[in-house]
């Protein structure tokens, strides 16, 4: 990002020395108001939608909310004046980022590409991977009263996704809690429920846990979490599977190298995870 | 260290961009010729023409531009070199008063925008928050034709080629 910058800053002053004759192509050149070159990482503000780099828009904000003692929840726009809340960027065809002005951008959160992949499932259509998943046999074969090893981390993965935010701690304590005590209270029940009430009962649990946190995007999130318990797979497994199905098919990109993940998941080959009924709880 | 470089280089750039639109629009706007120090990118000066129907026409004004290291982020900071009398500049130093240099600023403005807003300063003063008391206290008290004659005396003095 740093050596791009630079580069277009080289190349930009070699154009100059070299005084090149401006083309026609640049008659009708919008450029961003803030650096006047090429958009680098396009970014729409929320009201106005006026276009900025990224990293334009951010510094000014900065700038913007350096001047305030007090935390400053939205900018006005360079070019209109109209106040905005947020920075809409990263639109990649199916999804987007949205950073609000009031996060500390210093340490603002980048998704990786796991985090990209988790978000581009919720524009699938649900029931994406009924065929592979049997969520009911889930609830039927009681599966419910075991542990997941694995879905602390998913559930972090999935809620920063989500909120776009790294420390999510909070929520998936929270969540976590949630379902661990709907465990605890399952395997108390002396009369067992039919397996669609405990579904239910469940999906309206995790849905009221994660409704303050995850808004509209609950109902999706409450399918995902039932579908990843479903699976009984690893976050590697699990993940492969649904790569696969949306056409990311991990093995094949590896162009990313430092990905490190992704080298990973070539390794792991899907499998069923039995549950063992004397698997210690202590994890 | 890193990061100061790179605000520098970003700062430099878009001057960079600046230079080529103007030396390009240099037919488009007649009433502004601005041109950049040959060896300081950020030190730029400007001539403006004096608005028409004004104290100020037919005189041509020069501007000096210094260039913060954080530009865009920050406003350039601009004063007459030319001698004017106008309430919103300082008399001696050519300070202007004019909120997008200060806290109105936006880094959408160019230095062509400026000189814009500066040449709409001369012909729309604003008397309320005077840098030169004088002037503002002529137009506060109603004598239009005082701080006009003044204006148009100055202008004549300092801003219009000797002839003879």
């Amino acid at each position: 990002m740093k050596a791009e910058a630079e580069a277009e800053v080289k190349a930009e002053e070699e154009n100059m020395t070299t005084a090149t004759t401006s083309s026609s192509t640049s008659e009708d050149f919008n450029p961003c108001p803030i650096c006047l070159g090429p958009f680098l990482q396009e970014s729409y503000l929320d009201k106005c939608f006026h276009r900025f780099c990224y990293n334009c828009i951010r510094q000014w904000i900065k700038v913007v909310s350096g001047k305030r003692s007090c935390k400053f929840a939205s900018v006005t726009c360079p070019l209109c004046k109209i106040e905005n809340f947020s920075i809409i960027h990263g639109f990649d065809g199916s999804s987007f980022q949205q950073s609000y002005v009031t996060q500390d951008f210093e340490n603002g959160f980048v998704l990786t590409k796991a985090h990209k992949y988790r978000l581009q499932s919720y524009y699938t259509e649900p029931g994406f991977l009924s065929d592979i998943f049997s969520v009911s046999r889930y609830w039927k074969s009681h599966k419910y009263l075991q542990p997941n090893h694995w879905l602390h981390s998913w559930l972090r993965r999935e809620i920063q996704a989500l909120m776009q935010e790294e420390d999510v701690d909070i929520v998936v304590h929270h969540i976590v809690g949630v379902i661990n005590s709907f465990q605890t209270k399952s395997k108390r029940e002396v009369q067992r429920k039919t397996p669609e009430a405990k579904s239910e009962e469940f999906r309206s649990l995790i849905s009221d846990a994660a409704r303050p946190f995850l808004a509209a995007r609950t109902d999706r999130f409450v399918n995902e979490v039932e579908l990843f318990l479903a699976s009984g797979l690893t976050i590697e497994a699990y993940d492969a599977v649904y790569k696969q199905r949306l056409g990311w098919s991990a093995p094949r990109v590896t162009g990313e190298s430092t990905e490190g993940e992704l080298s990973e998941q070539r390794t792991t080959i899907p499998y069923l995870y039995i549950f063992d009924e004397d698997s210690d709880e202590t994890d | 260290m890193e990061l100061n470089h790179l605000v520098l280089q970003a700062s430099r750039a878009r001057l960079f961009k600046e230079l080529k639109e103007v030396q390009r629009e240099k037919v488009a706007d007649p009433d502004i010729q601005l041109s950049c120090d040959d060896n300081n990118i950020f030190k730029w000066t400007a001539l403006i023409k004096g608005p028409s129907e004004t104290p100020f026409e037919g005189g041509v004004f020069q501007l000096a531009f210094a260039i913060p290291e954080q530009y865009p982020l920050q406003p350039p900071q601009v004063r007459f070199l030319t001698k004017i009398f106008h309430p919103n500049v300082h008399f001696k130093t050519g300070e202007i008063c004019l909120d997008i240099l200060k806290n109105a600023w936006s880094p959408a403005w160019t230095l062509q925008s400026v000189c814009r807003a500066i040449i709409a300063l001369m012909a729309h003063p604003e008397p309320d928050s005077p840098l030169n008391c004088d002037s503002g206290n002529l137009l506060r008290s109603g004598d239009v034709r005082g701080y006009q004659s003044m204006a148009r005396m100055y202008t004549r003095l300092a801003a219009m080629p000797k002839k003879g």
